[in-house]
């Protein structure tokens, strides 16, 4: 029984990394219009740009956030003008394909320079643990799930209380009309699409804290689960995408102690079928007319 | 007379929106049969209905006495129904041969099998689809264009391969929505003609249009819609001295003249 | 216009068509007296296995449309297939060859059944995680797939007594089969079948509308390009000798993936070209075999960016649109085109 129940606050941990991860890609589909295959490797850059922070700064979470939100923020800029800014009035497949040039691009990229080993990152934060006996919950799982909430209660803020994150929500609902307002669709959707993929980042950072190790390829099963979460809400709905992710997280981790712990990944794959085969458009209301 | 294609009580709600209000029709055999209404009167919507794109959210649409209110597009494609679309959807890339073409998919038969030993029943059908494929350009003479490329022709000349392609299915019904949208006065009263024409060929037209002038010349029987309920029937003159149809389109005010005919 | 210009124009041509493949044909049946190096002739193998893998890709997303990433994994099935019928049961070589067309086709198919409602996509990503779960499957499962170790020394196979394991001679086994494949599908594409994929991909809609069953064709296109894949990898296996699950992961998904879009989707010429293309690469930049990945990465977006079919792929179709809504409203707006 105590199995379990720290299972599921593993779950609850992990689900709250795969929440981080499902908003920023609900954030950039919701924005952009188009779907991407390069969340994974956003996620992957920011894993090492916090793990060379802490190399140069010291363990400082706030130096880890800072590093790999602002990290994969600029690469954000990077995918939006080759991947996006051409291909908004294509067929969808042609911007898909781009995102996946891309994706391979960075990926390999990242094997290049740092190489394709697992890097440990040990210790971040001191590794207290507050429980009864074996259940309880860590410092680095408290500390993740709080990252995740203040994150999201920023986010909520500055689309709600901000001009520039009206004018985000403006644009994910209404393209043209946003654009007749006189908002500037293009930079609003490259803002949207960096502040999305600045959050997968900072996503990679609590992975590779959790886990103690990154690696150059995390890229691919990180992005497929962000994926999996985010269509429970239709693919661009904020809080849909995070319960999904917690959702996910707590499967995951509990289907594991009926299965081998290498079929982790398989699970973010049957739950993605799972809600596919029964509601491909999600669970939440669609937000505007993205088809 | 028989009724070919009847539509009973159909609704269709999207959300609080109603298109689609308790509208009843019967379309009888060899008729051409007029669908008009302000814009947004949920015309579309009702052939989408009635061809299977959509489902309606209660009511019956039967085909020749059949239930098809559940069936797949094509299957009811299959049973003799073929039609065009508003925003034209030809196979822009592929030449107006090959556009007529797929649409006698439906007459042919060859399967994957036939087409890798090239039997028999796959030269009947490359045979048959290329000779009724001319035949049917002939016909409605498109024959010069044949190879050129669907994306390449005038707007007016698109709209008669879309019907050119419907027309290969051999249907028993056709369903055009704004069939002369786009077209000059000379063009239109052709494509009249033409539909005439198909009338004494024995097919049955059903015709969404706002050009009143092609509606009145054309038509046997008129159904006006407004905000998705049906507000008159009946024979071309009756529909257009009605005062309600008058009001659906040109307003109750000042400006409309009190009822302009 | 008179018809018998045209139909001797188009008879010449088809002629010259006819006469180059024929010639290409017999270039490659002699090659191996040309240049019997064993470095060469391993080249030109694979050069002609990722042609029938990348053509079968090329199927299910040039012809239909239908977007698969998920390649490997039907690849995979082949192989294994082929590889465990030989070792478990002492299957024949050429008995085994089809069963693992067959196996994949199977695959494909029940891949395929849950997708028909999913936009693209959404199918793409089932295909990647379908590729993953088959590989997974072959990795786990260690009772029948030998696990991670992989299945070693597989039987050779043996035609009127003689055992064919050396390249030079393999290569003959995988031109037949290339030559088959692309004859075959040759022969499909120009039929109703093919018309009825090519609907599917330019306008599911339209098609619908003309009686196009388009869940069956969809299904039937997936499980074309899968038995194909499956008959590369039940070829593969016994040249290889060895199989392990992670020669089917994510990445030779993708590269079968590139040589489509680099050499072209939507004809039959494309992926041929593709292949050569990429394995030639593959061989020029073994030296410095990391950045090789990343040339085919900027291939791709370069291809999005400048000719998104592809080298020689169909330019009539919407597979070469970067502008796709301004030249629709055009055409749609009343009044609107050449009048």
């Amino acid at each position: 029984m105590a199995y379990y129940i720290s299972q599921l606050i593993n779950g609850i941990c992990q689900g709250s990394i795969y929440a981080l991860m499902a908003i920023g890609f609900s954030v950039v589909m919701g924005v952009v219009g188009l779907v991407t295959f390069t969340h994974g490797e956003v996620i992957m850059l920011g894993a090492f740009a916090s793990y060379y922070a802490f190399a140069m700064f010291g363990n400082h979470l706030l130096v880890g956030i800072l590093a790999s939100f602002g990290a994969s923020f600029l690469i954000g800029v990077v995918i939006y003008k080759v991947c996006y800014e051409r291909f908004f009035d294509a067929p969808h497949h042609i911007s898909l394909l781009c995102t996946i040039g891309m994706s391979m691009l960075l990926k390999n990229l990242a094997q290049i320079l740092f190489g394709p080993n697992f890097k440990p990152l040990l210790e971040v934060l001191p590794n207290r643990f507050y429980g009864v006996g074996s259940v309880g919950i860590s410092l680095v799982q408290l500390t993740v799930i709080a990252t995740v909430i203040s994150l999201s209660l920023l986010l909520f803020l500055f689309f709600n209380r901000t001009r520039w994150g009206v004018q985000l929500r403006a644009v994910c609902q209404d393209r043209k009309a946003a654009s007749l307002m006189g908002i500037n669709v293009k930079l609003t959707s490259m803002l949207g699409n960096c502040i999305g993929c600045g959050l997968g980042g900072v996503a990679g950072m609590l992975l590779a804290i959790y886990y103690q190790t990154l690696i150059a390829t995390m890229g691919g099963p990180a992005g497929m689960k962000a994926f999996s979460a985010s269509v429970l809400g239709g693919m661009t709905n904020v809080p849909s995408a995070a319960l999904g992710g917690v959702v996910l997280g707590v499967v995951e981790n509990l289907g594991i102690t009926f299965t081998n712990a290498s079929f982790r990944d398989v699970f973010a794959f049957l739950f993605l079928l799972g809600v596919l085969i029964l509601r491909p458009e999600g669970f939440a209301r669609k937000l505007g007319n993205r088809s | 007379m028989t009724v070919i294609l009847e539509a009973r009580a159909v609704c269709r709600y999207f959300g609080g929106l109603k298109a689609v209000e308790k509208v009843d029709m019967q379309i009888n055999e060899g008729q051409i049969f007029g669908i008009i209404g302000p814009n947004g009167a949920g015309k579309t919507t009702f052939f989408n209905i009635c061809s299977g794109v959509l489902k309606p959210t209660s009511g019956v649409i039967l085909f020749r006495g059949e239930d098809i209110t559940s069936l797949a597009p094509e299957v009811i494609a299959r049973k003799g129904m073929a039609r065009t679309f508003q925003n034209i959807k030809l196979f822009k890339y592929m030449t107006v041969l090959e556009n007529v073409k797929i649409g006698l998919h439906v007459r042919t038969r060859a399967g994957l099998a036939s087409a890798i030993l090239h039997s028999r029943r796959y030269q009947d059908d490359e045979r048959f689809a290329d000779q009724k494929g001319r035949e049917i350009l002939e016909r409605v003479g498109l024959s010069e264009f044949r190879d050129t490329l669907a994306s390449n022709l005038p707007y007016g000349l698109q709209r008669k391969v879309e019907i050119a392609r419907a027309l290969a299915l051999d249907p028993r019904i056709l369903l055009l929505d704004e069939p002369v949208a786009g077209m000059n006065p000379m063009e239109t009263q052709h494509l009249s003609g033409f539909i005439r024409q198909l009338q004494a060929d024995g097919y049955t037209i059903a015709v969404i249009e706002h050009d009143m002038k092609f509606v009145m010349g054309t038509c046997d029987q008129v159904l006006v819609l407004n905000f998705g309920q049906k507000i008159c029937e009946g024979p071309p003159a009756r529909v257009r001295a009605d005062q309600g149809v008058n009001e659906a389109y040109f307003g109750k005010g000042q400006l409309s003249g009190g009822g302009a005919a | 216009m008179t018809l018998a210009p045209a139909a001797k124009a188009s008879w010449s041509r088809g002629r010259i068509r006819t006469l180059g493949l024929v010639l290409l044909l017999l270039l490659l049946l002699g090659f191996p007296q040309i240049y019997p190096k064993s470095y060469v002739m391993g080249v030109m193998c694979r050069i002609l296995l990722y042609a029938i893998l990348a053509g079968s890709l090329n199927i299910i997303n040039g012809y239909s449309g239908q977007f698969n990433i998920g390649h490997a994994g039907f690849f995979c099935v082949g192989a294994y297939s082929e590889a465990l019928f030989a070792m478990k049961i002492g299957m024949s070589f050429w008995a085994a060859l089809p069963l693992g067309g067959i196996m994949a086709a199977l695959i494909g198919l029940v891949v395929s059944l849950p997708t028909f409602k999913l936009r693209g996509v959404y199918l793409a990503i089932v295909t990647l995680g379908a590729s993953e779960l088959i590989r997974l499957v072959a990795l786990n499962w260690e009772g029948l797939t030998g696990g991670p170790m992989g299945v070693k020394g597989i039987p050779a196979p043996v035609l009127f007594g003689l055992r064919i394991s050396k390249a030079t001679r393999y290569y003959y086994i995988f031109l037949f089969l290339a030559v088959l494949f692309f004859f075959v599908t040759d022969r499909v594409v120009k039929s109703r079948v093919g018309r009825a994929w090519v609907a599917i991909r330019e306008d599911e809609a339209a098609a619908r509308s003309l009686g196009v069953e388009t869940a069956r064709y969809k299904a039937m296109n997936f499980m074309y390009g899968a038995f194909w894949a499956g008959i590369a990898g039940a070829a593969f296996a016994p040249y290889f000798k060895f199989i392990s699950p992670d020669m089917f992961n994510l990445d030779e998904g993708f590269n079968i993936l590139s040589m489509v879009i680099i050499g072209g989707q939507g004809t039959l010429a494309g992926p041929a070209v593709g292949a050569v293309i990429v394995n030639f690469l593959t061989e020029v930049l073994r030296p410095v075999a990391q950045y090789r990945m990343v040339l085919y990465a900027l291939l791709i977006i370069g291809m999005m960016w400048l000719r998104p079919q592809g080298l020689v792929g169909v330019s009539n179709s919407i597979l070469a649109e970067r502008k796709a809504w301004r030249s629709r409203r055009k055409a749609a707006a009343p009044g609107g085109a050449a009048r």
